[in-house]
């Protein structure tokens, strides 16, 4: 026929993105599992780990470390989420559960033989919602005072004395804090959301939190919500927010790199974790930095607080749409072994979450690190409650908080906003 | 004689010019197209500089070292330590305070503070000092001017995430690959469509012609969600690049108007001639309209090259693996990354200019060319 | 009787079937060689469009099945803050960005035009960022954009300003922005480049012939003469600006989305945030459309608008 070129032209075209979409779309490596591990501080070292599991079972893992908080759920949702997520914090998982993004891990438990009596309970709570298991912890963190040697001594003060009371340490800022003649900043003493918000330690040590113990009521608008915001906020206007920030925009993207602000002795004291300790970030970035770590003061009027500390876990869960979930399952159980457990966060400066593993001497050669786990026993350290409604909320209040700190607005009307809205969503989620 | 001047000439003289008035003018006229000159010459140039410093700013910040990287003011020749051999090893020099003066050291190692260095004429003997006490710095590295072209590779095998597979070459290969196919689609695709609107009668093809165009109105966002959808959980495309190459091949209303407008041009008296010989339409299209059309073409090639390597919404929607990531999600994904090794993010950013610079230097008339063909109303 | 019949121009029966046969084969030819589009145009713009249409009175969060809701998304875009806020980003930029960027952009192609030795240097010179890929731009310009370690600030330092905190201060994140946006206008000078150098000279002679100044040849010569080009341009900024999502979501850095305060949170942003982030799906879909309808209004506005400012030779 007259158009035979043109109807094979055309077939051929169809022909060709039809071959193109099969081959690129067929993956026939079901023998490769996919861990997804948020943080990655040492995204080498993980994988090596890992090898290790390949060499025990033969089966491939393939470690994808760090993941952007923005890509977690989109990987979720997506139809190639890993096989094994492994989360910087506990707080959301409830949230996915609600979504059903996440498998509940009773039976997965059974399937590898996992000891849950091995967990230390706290860890373990963040991950219960009723009788369902939603995740396993692996890691935890913790959060203390950071303080720079050189800095303080140049300073005049005593470079192994850290402050004793939250009211020294805002003495202490003052005097290591040097502002130049034109009002711009020359280094901070204290700055109180480095690298990100503190505001769950600084709200513990008011005596409160954002929810109520038992994570049923919303607090947002409670005085120790209030007062922790009102004592950050005048690191800021104390000396101008927008000096401040003049100097700090962009210090937190430095936060792996050897222009950290702590390093370049622009920032003399701030609030950090123990992986800090480890050898994937001071001892690699600055060597040469002299610094002493200490528990986070509490308020001269209430010494009962002294030793407060927020625990974080990281946890690791089983996304809903993984393929297999049993060989999950049985990764998920490897990962949660005393060996490894030991052998993972005692290279990584993190606290274990296995008792078994916790008894391993590595972590208590460091004394920098030691400080950390003799945290760790204090009667105050609490891990952060979590519900359903984290994921908004914690938007929400990031945003407060940076409204109340940068531009030095009153937080009792933002926060009272705040608890209006979420509060009955809090109530519609629990139900 | 006043009276009978035309009004639109208002400064027609009336007299004869003296030899002396005509100097006159014309040294003002000289000193005013001077200053006019001079005005426009330094305006082009200061305005230049808005354009150029940023472009040269990237290129210095991606040979300097990470020491001299945050230095304050900003220097415009990048800095490197001084190096020495020691024992086979290239070490930093270093101007360290001694009892007997300040000296020239190599810096063996540094750990939490204390430096440990050696003499570079006698390595045996090792001193050991703390850096810094207080404020004054007891070692300070010696730093020259030189180019550290050692960014470019460390940069490009780093890639965003260190040690996992997935460097910046791979993502380099992943953008290449992505842009091939897509030129391979758009080529194959737009080109007959185009053609049926530019040369081919049939019944309702205006009514269409307006269709395509007001596509161009509509913003992404509302077919975004479904084709996610669609390719993620229907096709199970994700993670694949296939989201991003098959719609290459179904044609795009931008590409078929510059086609149309340039198949317009062909002359109908060769098509006439064509059809009147018996040819088919696709004969004509094949052996007459598209060899005429390779700067066109060439137009669309270079164009498809430039979106695609630009692409990043599209690569952020469907690529999860590091592995697939291309350069421009690569690139978002080392600087979110907190580690802001601004040197080596300079000369990723820059490799990743490059292939794009070399292309419009040799394709300049073709870039101008297909920008003035989507500028210009028909 | 009859010549009543046959000239009165029925509508119906309709004309397909009153095609000769050589009407009906170019149909068809030309239905194949349109078959790439009218696939495509099936399956990624009809469908899909059809598709968020019906999420847009839902609640869909991908992994859970379709929950008819009616208008209740349109009713909640209307009640939330963050809705308007983005709305209200996206507004400045087109408001302020597009005409400012067009308008310096003629200016450099007045200046581009002017004859100046080295000419087609500093074309080159002006094009060129335009082409330099906007993730790479947009991290540079972060670079250059830094309050205490930028050249932005440092320059200006020079010249006895301090410069603001264009990242964290919200008031500056999107003049920081557009600043970014004006040095990649490469593509749009070109355009006008190419506009003016088709004005017609006789008319341009002819203004200078009258006594006109430079300024005032300009302004009623060649300002009218490149309107078309104006007009366009502006359309198409305008409809571009109102999708602009990939520079503000590389600017935000490590922070969270709409860094600082929610000043670079822009209706694309936004859109995101909600359908990726939080799994909105159906009120994603809500905005989506409500953006359409906001740029055919815009567009319809300025089409009318301009019909009174645009000339057209010929």
């Amino acid at each position: 026929m007259k158009h035979k070129n043109l109807w094979l032209f055309i077939s051929l075209l169809l022909i060709a993105s039809m071959l193109l979409a099969s081959c690129g779309g067929g993956k026939p490596k079901t023998s490769v599992l996919r861990v997804w591990i948020q943080w990655g501080d040492n995204p080498q070292q993980l994988q090596e780990l890992f090898d290790k599991y390949t060499a025990e079972t033969g089966i491939k893992v393939e470690v994808t470390a760090p993941v952007e908080p923005d890509k977690i759920l989109p990987s979720l949702t997506g139809s190639e989420p890993p096989d094994v997520l492994v989360l910087s914090g506990g707080d959301l998982v409830k949230s996915y559960y609600k979504e059903g993004l996440v498998e509940e891990l009773t039976s997965a438990i059974q399937a590898g033989d996992i000891d849950l009596n091995d967990f230390f309970p706290a860890s373990l709570d963040q991950c219960q919602m009723g009788d369902k298991i939603l995740c396993l912890p692996w890691g935890t963190d913790m959060y203390a005072l950071f303080w720079n040697k050189d800095m303080f001594e140049a300073a005049g003060l005593d470079p192994e004395t850290p402050p004793a009371t939250m009211e020294e340490l805002v003495e202490f800022a003052d005097k290591l804090t040097k502002v130049n003649a034109d009002g711009t900043i020359e280094q901070i003493g204290f700055l109180p959301d480095q690298a990100w918000s503190h505001s769950d330690l600084y709200v513990r040590m008011f005596g409160g939190f954002w929810y109520s113990e038992d994570g049923t009521q919303l607090t947002a608008n409670s005085q120790p919500v209030i007062d922790a915001l009102t004592w950050q906020q005048q690191f800021y206007t104390k000396y101008g927010a927008d000096n401040v920030l003049a100097l700090s925009s962009g210090w937190a993207d430095a936060y792996m790199s050897a222009d950290y602000p702590f390093y370049t002795g622009k920032l003399a004291m701030y609030v950090d974790g123990e992986w800090m300790t480890g050898p994937n970030f001071i001892s690699a970035f600055k060597p040469e930095a002299s610094y002493g770590v200490a528990p986070f003061p509490p308020p001269a009027d209430h010494p009962e607080r002294a030793n407060t500390a927020v625990v974080q876990g990281t946890v690791a869960v089983i996304p809903a749409g993984a393929k297999d979930k049993d060989a999950s399952a049985k990764l998920l159980a490897w990962m949660m072994s005393p060996a490894i457990v030991a052998e993972e966060f005692c290279f990584n400066a993190n606290l274990p979450t296995s008792k078994k593993a916790a008894e391993d001497p590595c972590f208590t050669s460091n004394p920098k690190f030691k400080e950390f786990v003799d945290l760790m026993a204090s009667p105050n350290a609490k891990y952060i409650i979590t519900t359903p409604i984290s994921l908004e909320l914690n938007e929400a209040l990031g945003l407060v908080e940076e409204q109340v700190l940068h531009t030095g607005a009153d937080p009792k009307p933002l926060l009272d906003a705040l608890q209006a809205e979420f509060e009955p969503k809090l109530q519609e989620a629990l139900k | 004689m006043a009276a009978n001047l035309p009004t639109q000439y208002p400064n027609l003289q009336l007299h004869a010019e003296t030899d002396e008035e005509r100097r006159k003018r014309g040294r003002a006229r000289k000193v005013r197209s001077f200053f006019k000159s001079l005005f426009s010459h330094t305006l082009i140039n200061f305005i230049g500089l808005f354009f150029l410093i940023p472009f040269l700013w990237m290129l210095v910040t991606a040979f300097k070292s990470s020491e001299d990287v945050f230095h304050t003011p900003p220097r415009w020749l990048p800095y490197d330590n001084v190096r020495v051999e020691v024992n086979g090893e290239q070490l930093p020099l270093y101007n360290v305070q001694t009892e007997s003066g300040v000296k020239q050291l190599a810096a063996v190692k540094i750990v939490e503070g204390v430096g440990t260095f050696v003499d570079p004429a006698d390595p045996s003997q090792t001193v050991e000092c703390e850096i810094q006490q207080g404020t004054t710095k007891i070692a300070e590295p010696i730093m020259h001017i030189s180019f550290r072209w050692q960014n470019f590779p460390d940069a490009m095998a780093r890639g965003s995430r260190p040690g996992v597979g997935a460097s910046f070459w791979v993502y380099f290969k992943n953008s290449l690959i992505i842009a091939f196919f897509s030129i391979v689609g758009t080529l194959l695709s737009n080109t007959p469509v185009a053609y049926a609107f530019a040369r081919l009668k049939f019944p309702g093809r205006e009514i269409l012609f307006v269709l395509i165009l007001s596509t161009m109105m509509l913003p992404f966002q509302v077919t975004m969600i479904p084709i996610y959808l669609f390719f993620n959980d229907t096709l199970h495309w994700g993670n694949t690049f296939l989201p991003l190459i098959i719609p290459t091949f179904f044609a795009n209303a931008y590409d078929v108007f510059l086609l149309r407008q340039f198949f317009k041009t062909i002359p109908e008296e060769m098509c006439d001639a064509a059809r009147v010989d018996g040819a088919s339409e696709w004969q004509i299209f094949t052996r007459i309209v598209i060899p005429l059309s390779i700067p066109v073409l060439a137009t669309v090639t270079v164009f498809t090259f430039l979106w695609e390597w630009n692409d990043f919404t599209g690569p952020l929607l469907f690529l999860t693996s590091p592995k697939n990531f291309t350069m421009a999600l690569g690139l978002q994904d080392f600087q979110s990354q907190r580690t802001m090794i601004w040197n080596q993010l300079m000369a990723a950013a820059t490799v990743f200019t490059v292939p794009i610079v070399i292309a419009f230097f040799f394709a300049q008339k073709t870039f101008i060319q297909g920008i003035k063909l989507t500028g210009l109303k028909e | 009787m009859e010549e009543l019949r046959t000239n009165r121009k029925w509508p119906w029966p309709p004309k397909l079937l009153k095609w000769k046969p050589r009407q009906r084969v170019n149909f068809r030819v030309g239905m194949l060689f349109l078959l790439p589009w009218t696939i495509g145009f099936l399956a990624f713009t009809l469908y899909p469009m059809m598709a968020s249409f019906v999420y847009s009175f839902s609640i869909y969060h991908s992994k859970q099945p379709l929950e008819w809701v009616g208008l209740q998304n349109y009713a909640d875009l209307l009640k939330d803050s963050l809705f308007w806020q983005s709305l209200s980003n996206t507004l400045y930029m087109v408001a302020i960005g597009v005409p400012l960027t067009l308008l310096a952009s003629f200016f450099c192609a007045v200046l581009l035009n002017l004859k100046v030795r080295g000419q087609s240097i500093y074309r080159v010179i002006y094009f060129l960022p335009s082409i330099v890929p906007t993730v790479a731009s947009t991290i540079l310009w972060l670079w250059i954009l830094n309050p205490q370690t930028g050249i932005l600030n440092t320059l200006l330092g020079y010249i006895g300003i301090q410069g603001p905190n264009w990242m964290s201060n919200p008031a500056w994140s999107k003049p920081g922005l557009i600043l970014l946006g004006m040095w990649g206008m490469g593509g749009t000078i070109v355009i006008y480049l190419s506009g003016l150098q088709d004005v017609p000279i006789h008319l341009l002679e002819a203004a200078e012939l009258d006594g006109a100044n430079w300024w005032q040849r300009l302004w009623h010569v060649t300002v009218p003469m490149v309107s078309p080009i104006t007009l366009f341009n502006l359309i198409t900024g305008v409809i571009w600006m109102f999708q602009y999502f990939a520079q503000a979501y590389v600017f935000r850095g490590s922070h969270s989305l709409g860094y600082p305060l929610n000043s670079t949170l822009f209706y694309s942003v936004y859109l995101y945030q909600n359908a990726f982030l939080w799994l909105k799906m159906g009120y994603a879909s809500a905005m989506a459309w409500v953006l359409f309808i906001i740029i055919l209004i815009c567009t319809l506005l300025l089409l009318k608008v301009s019909e009174r400012f645009t000339y057209y030779a010929g």
